[in-house]
């Protein structure tokens, strides 16, 4: 996989301390980040919360990106990784009510909630994936990434991504037919 | 069991296969193939139906807002900014301090102890790992430099109620932003008519991912405090605090 150059540069000028620089990552994968994690975790606030994390792994470990990805690739990587810790912190703590959706303070939110959302059968049924088939769905099926991308972003082979993509989508079929039947 | 081969039908279904020969007769031939295959497609379809997700303005500008303030808020390792940077802003403080240590000497400025507060000298813009800086008078700009705008009532009182830091952070900021961004939304015609002019306020507000805003006032302090709100003055009347030179959200409201 090749490595964009003007990205590499930017993450060799966060570690010097450049803040430009690291407005300039955040600028350009703010969005997709915050994307998989609401795919992930199906909360928008918890989704923004998981944001703001992974930028601030992502400043913090700038040091440590090797160069052997593309840094997009690296920094969903990181998303996905705050992402499970997110879903672990929340098992651990079931009685704890989850956020609101949206802020209410912020009517463009629930506009875009609304522009964004699935179909809600979809999005059910989507929940009801096992977290391997469903990252794997998320991040090939919704956000259009290629098999090598995914397979590096989750850290399995890519025959794994292939075999998770395809059972994930079957059982996604399941689902959204037993909903149809009922 | 039935296997069938998953990679051929999953790439035939997201149309993946440079020749699609092997996997058509395969599930021409095979019942579960052509159920699988069916199913492939269908929720191909519909999840590549699903708009894309966007984070709203004030959302981008609060997590801006929010992972600085973290940042500032824990010990740095290293430094934030570049070192002459940092000399830069240590050298405009005491070239101020300096300033206006003269001024007061002279007796200029005699009658205007009414309208000093206390506030600090530049320094560090980055916060955490900022050298405490050196306490200086605060005066208030007045308004015979021929360019008062009627806006310079917020500026006098925003300059009278303000308290600031070296740090940029709106921890340390007692300026009234709800009341200034009442005020601002009050003037919505501002919207229409300002017109970013300023090369730096333009470049600040493309970094901090505000490329569709203007400015709609702007407050002298030790710092310079643009009211930035969203050009079309259909959107949201929300309006954000960018202070300058340090380019940074300090309030969205």
């Amino acid at each position: 996989m090749t490595v964009p150059g003007n990205e590499a540069e930017l993450l060799t000028r966060v570690v010097s301390g450049d803040r430009e620089a690291f407005d300039a990552v955040m600028r350009n994968h703010q969005n997709r980040v915050f994307s998989v994690c609401l795919r992930i975790l199906g909360d928008r606030e918890r989704a923004l919360d998981a944001t703001q994390d992974t930028f601030l792994t992502v400043f913090r470990k700038a040091g440590q990106f090797q160069g052997r990805s593309a840094v997009g690739t690296w920094i969903y990587r990181i998303a996905v990784n705050t992402c499970y810790d997110q879903l672990r912190r929340a098992q651990r703590r079931p009685s704890q009510s989850l956020p609101d959706h949206l802020d209410p303070s912020d009517p463009a939110a629930e506009e875009a909630m609304e522009s964004a959302a699935l179909r809600p059968e979809i999005e059910v049924a989507l929940a009801q994936l096992p977290q391997d088939f469903r990252n794997a769905v998320v991040l090939s099926d919704l956000e259009g990434m290629s098999l090598p991308e995914v397979a590096e972003i989750l850290g399995v082979p890519i025959g794994t991504v292939k075999s998770r993509v395809f059972r994930g989508r079957r059982l996604l079929a399941k689902h959204l037919r037993n909903q149809i039947d009922q | 069991m039935h296997e069938h081969p998953l990679d051929l039908i999953a790439a035939l279904a997201d149309g993946s296969l440079s020749d699609e020969a092997e996997a058509r007769a395969l599930i021409e031939s095979c019942q579960v193939c052509r159920d699988d295959y069916m199913a492939q497609t269908e929720v191909i379809a519909w999840l590549a139906a699903a708009p894309a997700v966007e984070m709203t303005d004030l959302e981008k500008a609060t997590l801006h807002r929010d992972l600085w303030t973290e940042l500032r808020n824990q010990p740095a390792k290293r430094s934030a900014t570049p070192w002459w940077q940092r000399l830069s802003y240590i050298a405009a403080g005491l070239f101020v301090t300096v300033g206006l240590v003269g001024v007061l000497n002279s007796g200029l400025l005699g009658g205007g102890a009414d309208s000093a507060g206390t506030t600090t000298a530049v320094g560090d813009m980055e916060g955490s790992d900022a050298a405490p800086s050196e306490a200086v008078p605060f005066v208030a700009q007045g308004s015979d430099d021929g360019e008062s705008q009627p806006e310079m009532t917020t500026e006098t009182t925003a300059a009278a109620t303000a308290t600031t830091s070296a740090a940029a952070g709106e921890e340390s900021l007692a300026l009234p932003f709800e009341e200034l961004a009442d005020e601002a939304r009050a003037r919505q015609n501002d919207r229409v008519a300002s017109e970013s002019t300023d090369a730096d306020f333009e470049a600040c507000l493309t970094r901090v991912g505000l490329d569709d805003h203007v400015v709609v006032d702007e407050i002298d302090l030790d710092q310079t405090y643009l009211l930035v709100m969203r050009k079309d003055p259909e959107a949201e009347p929300v309006v954000t605090f960018v202070v300058l030179p340090a380019c940074e959200v300090v309030y969205v409201g």
